[in-house]
């Protein structure tokens, strides 16, 4: 009975999803076949097609994205496994773990900016070492950003994906038990590197796909960050292709949705040849692993990894402490090393409306994550229980909306919230955020929720038969970890959306990044280093939370049992 | 006998249009009570924004409408919407009733029937103040009529900014600009087209090179266009070989050229906010050393607009703005270098004394030209110049 109804739940979630989904989509498809009402075009043509295969601009453009998107997340992928495995249970490692949080908070577009003024020839690189090592009274004429190749834009790519990556992996460990693993393998005289190439890697990497599938896609579409620090002669394609979503030339966005189209079908073909590669390389290292060797040759790979992941992070952090430095400062010229004069305007800005839009955003992203959170463990408990493993659409159908660029796919919803009379409400806005938050907090959710032992609950429910009550009890809150990082990405995620606000609230509701990313839109980097700041308060809080609460829950919660009892008993009607 | 009839009667029938202009006025203003203003506008400059705060506390007291500011990163972000609501069939109470605009998405929004109007000239304030011949881009927005579907609000013109302190001559001309970049490789740059200051840039260099300027309004598909802009491509070549980094990237808008400049990476900074250099230097982005000048034979300028859309909810209101935005008192405001430093569109000698009075007095920024140093403006070629210069561009040096 019960599980009848959930099978029906479960449908319903999908076809709840799929409608807007499939909308967005069809909002894609039908100007890509030349079909657009409100520009007068009532035929489906190829035109679109013809045109942008005839576009050299696509193609160069289609050659740097596949070599940025498919190089940052392998090396992403390398260097966040390097540093796990060279790290895990490490004292020193602990410290590195809490600095993922703000890398994750901060939005795209103000890390790469960061990066950019950390880099750049008049950068903050330079600055330190110019004139009295270098000579330089001005800045060379160097290209060490924007580079035609993209390499600064990879860099960038993999120093907001690693920590992701690597975030991922910490929360779903215990689904594997790697602490253990790691005894057994030792006393059986394993190096480390060598325990976790052999037998731990090929145990998380399944766990882990779908989030490396995030980043693949992420890396292919990405836009805010490209525009900063990636080449514009050409641009990265989904950089292009906004340009031309954008272009005052209505009739630009036929191609342009065709060229969406085009870069959704690249994304599918890129994660075949990934999936491909691995399976490729399992079976080509399936004798190495197994030959009972103790250390190997490519565990200096591994080593070389933790190496560029320390480079890494640690651009990643001065970029971070960039952005307050900017948000405070007044004059910064080349080659000073540090602000010439200072102040507190640039954030003083931002006083007057700071609670309204404060409230706006919390409202949105905790309803939003909220709602994520909860729709993503009634499906993957659906999906436990009715051991289907791959083959209900949501599985498919929530990726949609991140992997098509967003005028297209926004500008088919806009069309149904007019529709439905929905347009301008928050619960609009909620409910757009919704489709971009919910992919990622069901693919952080997934892994650790469906490895989870389920024999807790079964013994919990043998000893007290409770199903509701031990499933929130028993089962969520051993998933606490896994649930809370889920639930800080999603709000991450949330906080960071400007165009969905904006289409869905009609401009009528602000919040911290619609305020923000419009008044960085000029890149001035004093308003984007107050901007990152606002607009990574409560990330960063809700992501400090999730790495502090778990551990201390247990705790917190029966100290709290214990002085409310304490209290309850030292009341006047007990104290007789 | 006959004559004083007739003046009578001309005088009489010009007293009554203009009684009636002045009812229909009244009941716009009527209509306009209470209504909300949702006015987009790009968001991006802290002054502006807060001008539009200003504007609206000014037009609440006096005429009872509500001016709420939608701020956007790209005007696309407004036609954008504007396109969903028509395609979902929504053709009354659309969420816009203002935006900010010029140029290409003006001519977008007129040919696909997006705005509404014609309503510009008949604002009380425009019959007044302006003068349609002073500035062909009163009437001709990018060359594309204006048939009073849009209202002035400012306007524009080209301006070069370099730094006294490190450099002593400016290049006043395209020709020394590529002089000087070949004497100091890498201090040269322009921003990317389609960007639209780079666009702006091709179309003066193009003004300047080209030996037949004449083919320049006409229609692209009228004329030889490669050999028009043959000399153009020429001196691109040249100058893209020793422009900033070598010229495989490009700034991408004014205010990354300011940032450039502050930082002594490039040598000249172009805009097309002519009080921009005094803003930047007022908000700590460049040394109070930088000025502002043009090139001898005269820069490119053009007019931004207010525009209302076709569905927008509240017309009587967006155009009681428009009216505003349009007086001697808002456009003055404006004019002022600490408030924004926009040029006012509105014609001097239809001003009253004391209103010209209180322009002579507007301040000016230290680094901010006045009208006879801005000198000579260039017109804008006809529109279908900017897509063809751009696919050309992109064509030769983005791929």
């Amino acid at each position: 009975m019960l599980f009848n109804r959930l099978r029906i739940t479960s449908w319903l979630l999908a076809l709840l999803l799929t409608i807007p989904v499939l909308v967005g989509l069809v909002g894609t498809l039908l100007p890509a076949f030349h079909y657009f009402p409100p520009l007068g075009e009532l035929h489906f043509s190829l035109a679109s097609w013809r045109a942008l295969w005839q576009n050299d601009e696509f193609y160069s453009s289609l050659k740097l994205t596949l070599i940025t998107g498919i190089i940052a997340p392998v090396v992403a992928l390398w260097i966040a496994l390097s540093l796990l495995a060279w790290g895990y249970q490490r004292a020193f490692f602990q410290k590195i773990e809490k600095l993922l949080a703000p890398i994750l908070a901060i939005p795209h577009a103000a890390i790469a900016i960061g990066l950019l003024f950390l880099l750049s020839p008049s950068g903050w690189l330079m600055r330190l070492f110019s004139p009295w090592l270098t000579g330089f009274d001005r800045p060379p004429n160097w290209i060490t950003v924007q580079d035609p190749y993209g390499f600064s834009l990879i860099f960038a790519l993999v120093m907001k994906e690693m920590p992701y990556l690597l975030f991922i992996m910490l929360a779903s460990l215990h689904a594997i038990d790697a602490r253990k693993t790691l005894e057994v393998c030792q006393t059986l005289g394993y190096k480390r590197l060598t325990i976790w190439r052999k037998v731990l890697i090929p145990q998380l990497y399944p766990i882990i796909r779908m989030p490396i599938f995030i980043v693949i896609a992420f890396s292919l579409t990405v836009v805010d960050l490209a525009v900063v620090i990636g080449p514009n002669t050409p641009s990265t394609l989904a950089v292009t292709l906004f340009h031309w979503f954008n272009d005052p030339e209505l009739s630009k966005r036929f191609v342009a949705s065709a060229g969406a189209i085009a870069l959704m079908l690249v994304i599918g073909v890129v994660m075949l040849g990934w999936e491909l590669a691995h399976c490729a390389l399992t079976r080509l290292t399936k004798a190495e692993r197994s030959n009972g060797k103790r250390t190997g040759f490519t565990d200096y790979l591994l080593r070389m990894g933790v190496l560029f992941g320390l480079v890494t992070l640690f651009s990643a952090l001065v970029s971070l402490v960039i952005l307050p430095i900017w948000s405070l400062t007044r004059r910064w010229r080349f080659p000073d090393a540090l602000p010439s004069s200072w102040t507190f305007d640039n954030i003083k800005r931002a006083y007057p409306i700071l609670i309204e839009l404060s409230s706006n955003t919390l409202i949105i992203a905790f309803s939003a994550t909220l709602i994520a959170c909860l729709m993503s463990a009634l499906m993957l408990e659906i999906k436990r229980l009715t051991k289907h493993s791959e083959n209900h659409p949501f599985d498919w159908l929530i990726y949609v909306p991140i992997l098509l660029p967003q005028i297209g796919f926004l500008f088919g919803l806009h069309i149904l919230l007019i529709q439905i009379n929905l347009n301008g409400t928050l619960s609009a806005i909620i409910a757009l955020h919704l489709m971009y938050v919910l992919p990622y907090v069901y693919l952080s959710l997934r892994g650790p929720y469906l490895a989870y032992n389920e024999d807790y609950l079964v013994q919990a429910n043998r000893l007290t038969h409770r199903p509701w009550r031990n499933y929130f009890v028993i089962k969520l809150a051993m998933l606490k970890p896994a649930l809370l990082t889920a639930f800080a990405i999603g709000f991450s995620v949330s906080i960071a959306q400007y165009l969905p606000t904006l289409i869905a609230g009609e401009g009528r509701y602000s919040t911290l990044t619609t305020e923000a990313v419009t008044q960085a839109a000029s890149g001035d980097r004093k308003q984007v280093g107050s901007m990152a700041l606002l607009q990574a308060f409560f990330p960063v809080f809700v992501f400090w939370l999730a790495h502090v609460l778990p551990p201390r829950w247990t705790r917190w919660r029966l100290a709290l049992y214990l002085r409310l009892r304490k209290c309850y008993k030292q009341l006047p009607i007990h104290g007789q | 006998m006959l004559k004083s009839l007739i003046a009578a009667s001309l005088s009489g029938a010009l007293l009554f249009t203009s009684l009636q202009a002045n009812a229909q006025w009244q009941d716009t203003l009527d209509k306009a009570k209470g209504q909300t203003v949702y006015f987009n506008a790009w968001g991006g400059a802290d002054n502006v924004n807060d001008y539009i705060r200003w504007s609206a506390k000014r037009i609440k007291e006096k005429y009872d409408v509500t001016l709420k500011q939608v701020k956007l990163t790209d005007t696309a972000d407004a036609v954008n919407r504007v396109l969903a609501e028509k395609a979902a069939g929504k053709n009354t109470q659309g969420s816009i009733d203002l935006i900010w605009l010029n140029g290409e998405n003006f001519r977008a929004m007129k040919e696909n029937k997006l705005l509404y109007g014609p309503f510009s000239t008949q604002l009380p304030n425009y019959k007044k103040y302006i003068n349609e011949q002073a500035r062909e881009s009163l009437t001709h927005d990018f060359g594309t009529p204006v048939d009073a579907m849009e209202a002035p609000w400012g306007m524009a013109q080209v301006i070069f900014m370099y730094d006294t302190a490190t450099l002593k001559t400016p290049p006043k001309s395209i020709p020394e600009l590529l002089t000087y970049a070949q004497q100091h490789p890498g201090r040269i740059t322009y921003p990317a087209p389609p960007q639209f200051l780079g666009s702006t840039f091709l179309k003066q260099a193009l003004y300047e090179l080209t030996t037949d300027k004449s083919a320049l309004t006409k229609p692209v598909s009228h004329v030889d266009f490669q050999a028009v802009t043959a000399p153009l491509w020429a001196y691109l070549d040249k100058l893209n070989k020793v422009a900033w980094r070598h010229g495989k990237v490009f700034p991408t808008d004014a205010t990354q050229m300011i940032r450039l400049l502050d930082d002594q990476e490039i040598d000249v900074a172009l805009s097309f906010d002519i009080s921009s250099a005094s803003v930047a230097i007022q908000q700590g982005n460049l040394p109070d050393s930088v000025r502002s000048y043009v090139f001898t034979k005269g820069t490119i300028g053009n007019t931004h607009f207010l525009a209302i859309p076709y569905n927008s909810s509240a017309k009587a209101g967006a155009e009681v703005v428009a009216n505003f935005m349009l007086s001697p008192e808002a456009q003055i405001q404006k004019q002022k270098p600490t408030v924004w430093g926009d040029l006012s569109v509105l014609s001097y000698a239809k001003l009253s004394a004391r209103q010209q009075q209180q322009f002579d007095a507007i301040p000016r920024g230290i680094a901010t030209l006045n009208i006879s140093e801005l000198g000579k403006t260039l017109p804008e070629p006809d529109t279908s110049w900017v897509k063809a210069l751009e696919n050309e561009w992109l064509k030769r040096y983005a791929q």
